[in-house]
């Protein structure tokens, strides 16, 4: 079972501190939604949790193996896999290339015919596989979101965290990252979801993280987590109507 | 079908590369195989270099220190180190077998005459009683190249996390100190004056029959030819494994790449120590065959036309560089002759390189993708964009989402 | 072990130690949370400097990592480096005369304000535009060009303060045209790879450049005459003038330092000019049109500022300033179609040591890199030798500021101007 445990990470950016002993575990396939006012921290804990950054003090463990102070692409192997808030794609190479790279990368499947095949059916269930030659850049915004999306499917990581995949994309786009998303998480991963779409984060998470700068100041299911004051005052907003538009304090 | 064109065309140069030096008659042959020699040398560098800055995106504006690199490996390394079947009892030296191998020690340019280091005193001794081999040449090729990759390897490390600018700046400067530190080590490097070198086939070459003495270009050309086609072989292996795939992957996204389990770091420092390597094996290689090794050659002259050549290439393929560079090549010889316009005398040899200059610039501004690597895309690649519009046409395809 | 070999041991130990240092005290500061913006540089200079009894009390205590333990050690570690010299090469003229090492230093600054002046207009251009401009020694060549075939070809006898305007605004009129040229599409979207189309098409107008003046000028060296004679001057009296004795060509200060007159006019003129750009930059609007836009484009836009038109002044300008110091400098040197290859290095290596996009920073990366060009050649008995090696300093200055401080001494952390992506 997938097993990640996060301890106490602390980071300090100069004199600013962006995290300050944010912990949680994550026990098997959890659906989590991690939300918080802009600057809260969460691009930064994604940051710190692939490697990118490295913590000023804390540990994050993955199945048994310590990852905070390895290299982004060592955390990539050892199962964890993120997509970016403005989206990365390797825009001068087709999107079949695309795919391709992280499945070498994590050498699998190891037979290039397999890999072919796999990258296929990922496009087909991303709707995608008419573009599988096109270069990525010629692909539109919502494309290339899905685009990052196929690439992780590819890695075939434990841990996936979704920096906004909702952001800028018409609802067309939604129902297949909905599906792509209960389809990842019935094959058994852990998916971690930062999103402002409350509605979106509502009905898909089973547990909400909630960061205020730096505090993880709740953690548990979105029903409690949405009654919970200190949720409310930070981030929700003080409307009891509970089909209230959520406000972002402190953006 | 429309797919192969390319590669029939560069069948049919290989072809023609390969059998001109044995059909060609005229009375220029030196002269040509000359340009030739040099051309193939300049495809080796832009080549070289448009796999590192095109297809890797590292800019480095050191290739030349580089080529460099090898060539004076290779001079240091023939003019040092001799065979001798007896000792000179005066220079530094250690017996192997019934030979002795001898380091012959620095004098520089300030001796009168050339006889005053160890080995030709000892020599003037022995009269002509004592043969003494030089080192052979393809072991100074080799070395040559070795090191260069050394090199390539330290700087390569040393610009990991520097982005483009700064990588530009600190490889031009590694070249600077390079040439700065031969010109001024006149001891050891003899400074502008140069390093003499043997050449390729310092007694010549029996093929087929036929004795080629060291002064035909015949069997250069094919050296330099042969290490042409290796080193695109090598290029285009690797462009076509997964190391090409994480190279580009590195060069369009190094952190995205990063995320998706590329280990950027060793195929950064793989591509430098490659690419260095093929550059230091062309500058041995030009070395011995031109003779002598100057650090002037390692201009920012040489760099630009360099770049200029794989530019107008095609910087992202390696073969329109390469292509790039004969034509430049080939082109700046034809203009080398002054002609006068109405009075005023135009000096070629120096607005050829304008000219040169210009173009490199507005095929930057205008022809972003060079000039050569659109027509080889046109063919590769054709038929990817037709058949995304046909099925597109096709009806009961799934709709474009968005 | 010869009495020179001291000197490289010591510098040895120096480098050994400095690189212990600079990953230990790395270490040990983000191992307890502190900040380590610092920590590379410090441990670096307080190892080469004191070794490992500085080393181990910094380790055990670890302090925050204010000027003091950047700057204190810089000059600590540079004082040993001397000391070491003195001892190893007794005989050596800059131990054994003091005189000549006064000249030296005061040479040294002297020739620094130009580089630093130079270098500020490659940072202007990087802080607007965001691009390194690789043609920067060219504009610099072409100032000198101008301003000698002007004088003495053309116009024989014109007084060159017309021949320095003429230089400088025929160069900025050229600077302009490229840039609308060759660098507007770059902010304009149409290029891929902005970055590198910058270093490439910059690159590609040096080597035209060059050579369009090595074809229409020719190689040979050129030099302008003096412009401006110095007044006699002669203090405090004319027989006993210790304080200043003045010829035409130089002038003596204490008897002891000696300064040449094109070096001394040139900077005061660059000093000038430096205060007039402070003014134009602090109270004119466009100065700060300029500064805005340098330090948010989009922002500066909203504001009702014009980006590209901008980015052609900030460009022209630059290019009129490395026109300008080689306008000074022509009466001091040999000028060759090659010779802005040098001063292009040295500006590129002042630039990253003051930071990218600071102004301060340039100018007194300037004068440091001047000290470093005057110790190492003066100090250096060959002087061909000397001279081979002068790119080779700035290359360890700029490996060194690379290494261990690499937004430089001043520099903005995230890099400004138009692309941000450095």
């Amino acid at each position: 079972m997938i097993h990640l445990s996060v301890r106490n990470l602390q980071k300090r950016f100069g004199g600013n501190h962006v995290l300050k002993g944010v912990s949680f575990e994550v026990n098997g396939p959890e659906l989590i939604g991690l939300i918080g006012p802009n600057g809260a921290g969460k691009t930064t804990l994604t940051n710190v949790l692939d490697g990118a950054i490295t913590p000023n003090s804390g540990t994050v463990y993955l199945n048994g193996e310590r990852i905070d102070q390895l290299q982004p692409f060592e955390v990539a192997r050892a199962g964890l896999g993120r997509t970016f808030q403005v989206t990365r794609s390797f825009r001068r190479m087709s999107v079949l290339e695309n795919l391709y790279v992280p499945a070498l990368a994590m050498g699998r499947p190891g037979n290039r015919h397999e890999m072919q095949e796999k990258a296929m059916g990922v496009l087909e269930f991303l709707t995608m596989d008419h573009l599988r030659n096109e270069y990525a850049q010629a692909l539109s915004g919502g494309q290339q979101k899905l685009l990052e999306l196929g690439r992780l499917l590819m890695l075939d990581p434990d841990v996936v965290i979704l920096d906004e995949p909702f952001a800028g994309v018409h609802p067309r786009l939604m129902e297949i990252i909905y599906a792509y998303i209960r389809r990842v998480n019935e094959e058994g991963k852990a998916i971690i979801i930062i999103s402002h779409q409350m509605d979106s984060i509502f009905s898909l998470s089973q547990r909400l993280l909630v960061l205020n700068f730096g505090d993880l100041i709740a953690d548990g299911p979105p029903d409690d987590v949405k009654r919970d004051p200190a949720v409310i005052e930070a981030y929700l907003g003080t409307d009891e109507d509970e089909d209230a538009v959520p406000r972002a304090e402190g953006a | 079908m429309r797919r192969h064109v390319p590669n029939i065309l560069g069948l049919i140069l290989l072809v023609i590369l390969t059998a001109f030096p044995f059909v060609y008659t005229g009375n220029d042959y030196p002269y040509v195989m000359h340009m030739l020699i040099t051309a193939f040398f300049y495809a080796i560098l832009a080549s070289s270099w448009s796999m590192l800055a095109g297809y890797a995106g590292q800019f480095s504006f050191g290739h030349i220190g580089f080529m460099g690199v090898g060539a004076y490996t290779a001079a240091l390394f023939s003019h040092y180190i001799w065979l001798s079947p007896q000792p000179t009892g005066l220079c530094t030296e250690y017996q192997i077998g019934g030979h002795w191998l001898v380091f012959v020690n620095a004098i520089g340019v300030t001796s009168t005459t050339l006889a005053q280091d160890c080995l030709h005193t000892a020599m003037a001794k022995w009269g002509e009683s004592v043969q003494v081999t030089p080192m052979p040449v393809w072991l100074g090729i080799l070395l040559g190249t070795l090191m260069g990759g050394l090199f390539g390897f330290l700087v390569g490390v040393l610009v990991l996390r520097l982005r483009a600018a700064y990588l530009a700046l600190f490889t031009l400067g590694f070249a600077e100190i390079l040439k700065a530190t031969i010109s001024a080590e006149i001891e050891f490097t003899r400074g502008q004056a140069g390093m003499e070198m043997p050449a390729l086939f310092d007694h010549g070459i029996t093929l087929f029959g036929h004795h080629f003495t060291r002064n035909d270009k015949l069997p250069p050309y094919f050296v330099m030819f042969g290490l042409l086609l290796v080193c695109l072989l090598i290029l285009a292996w690797l462009a076509h494994s997964k190391f090409g795939l994480y190279v580009r992957a590195l060069r369009e996204d190094q952190d995205a790449a990063a995320a998706l389990g590329v280990n950027t770091t060793r195929y950064k420092v793989l591509v430098f120590v490659i690419t260095t390597m093929m550059a230091a094996a062309a500058g041995a290689t030009q070395g011995y065959y031109v003779g002598i090794v100057t650090p002037n050659s390692l201009f920012l002259l040489q760099m630009s036309l360099v770049v200029a050549m794989a530019v107008i290439g095609g910087v992202e393929n390696f073969v329109a560089a390469a292509i790039g560079a004969v034509l430049i090549e080939f082109a700046l010889e034809m203009l080398r002759n002054s002609f006068t316009i109405g009075g005023f005398v135009i000096d070629m040899t120096v607005w050829r390189l304008v000219f040169f200059g210009l173009l490199l610039m507005l095929t930057l501004r205008f022809a972003r993708n060079g000039l050569i690597a659109p027509i080889i895309a046109y063919f590769a690649r054709g038929h990817v964009a037709r058949e995304t519009v046909a099925k597109r046409a096709a009806p009961g395809s799934p709709e474009v989402v968005e | 072990m010869a009495l020179s070999g001291i000197f490289w041991v010591v510098i040895v130990w120096m480098i050994a130690w400095g690189a212990i240092g600079s990953v230990l005290i790395r270490r040990r500061y983000l191992a307890h949370d502190l900040d380590t913006s610092n920590a590379v540089f410090a441990g670096a200079t307080v190892g080469a400097a004191l070794g490992p009894i500085g080393l181990v009390p910094l380790w055990l205590t670890t302090p925050v990592l204010d000027r003091r333990f950047t700057v204190l050690p810089s000059i600590l570690a540079v004082a040993l480096m001397a000391v070491a010299f003195a001892v190893s090469h007794p005989n050596n003229i800059c131990v054994t005369s003091g005189s000549f090492v006064a000249s030296q230093i005061t040479n040294g600054v002297i020739i620094g304000i130009i580089y630093g002046f130079m270098a500020l207009g490659l940072t202007l251009i990087f802080s607007i535009l965001g691009v390194v401009s690789f043609a920067h020694g060219e504009f610099y060549m072409i100032g000198g060009m101008l301003v000698y075939y002007i004088t003495s070809v053309w116009l024989p006898g014109l007084n060159p303060l017309f021949a320095i305007f003429a230089a400088c605004a025929i160069v900025f009129a050229v600077g302009a045209i490229f840039e609308r040229i060759f660098l507007t599409p770059m902010y304009e979207g149409k290029i891929d790879r902005p970055v590198e189309y910058g270093i490439l098409i910059t690159f590609g107008l040096a080597f035209t450049l060059q050579y369009f003046v090595q074809a229409t000028a020719g190689a040979n060296p050129v030099k302008a005459a003096r412009y401006f004679d110095f007044p006699r001057i002669h203090l405090p009296s004319a027989h006993d003038h210790w304080l200043i004795k003045t010829s035409r060509g130089s002038m003596e200060l204490f008897n002891t330092i000696s300064i040449s007159n094109p070096r001394f006019t040139a900077a005061i003129a660059c000093i000038l000019v430096l205060i007039g750009l402070i003014f134009f930059m602090q109270r004119t609007w466009t100065g700060k049109a300029l500064r805005a836009v340098s330090q948010d484009r989009e922002a500066a836009a909203i504001a009702g500022i014009n980006p590209d038109r901008m980015n052609m002044l900030a460009f022209a300008m630059g290019a009129m300033i490395a026109a300008l110091a080689g306008a000074l400098l022509v009466q001091a040197f040999s000028w060759l179609p090659q010779v802005g290859n040098i001063p292009a290095m040295r500006s590129y290596v002042i630039v990253v040591l003051g930071g990218l996009g600071s102004l301060p920073g340039a100018f007194l990366g300037g004068i440091l890199v001047g000290l470093v060009e005057a110790a190492g050649t003066g100090c250096i008995p060959d002087a061909q030798k000397a001279a081979s090696y002068i790119p080779a300093y700035g290359m360890i200055v700029l490996t060194l500021t690379l290494l261990l401080r690499p937004t430089g001494l001043f520099g903005r952390r995230f890099a400004g101007g138009a692309h941000g992506k450095m």
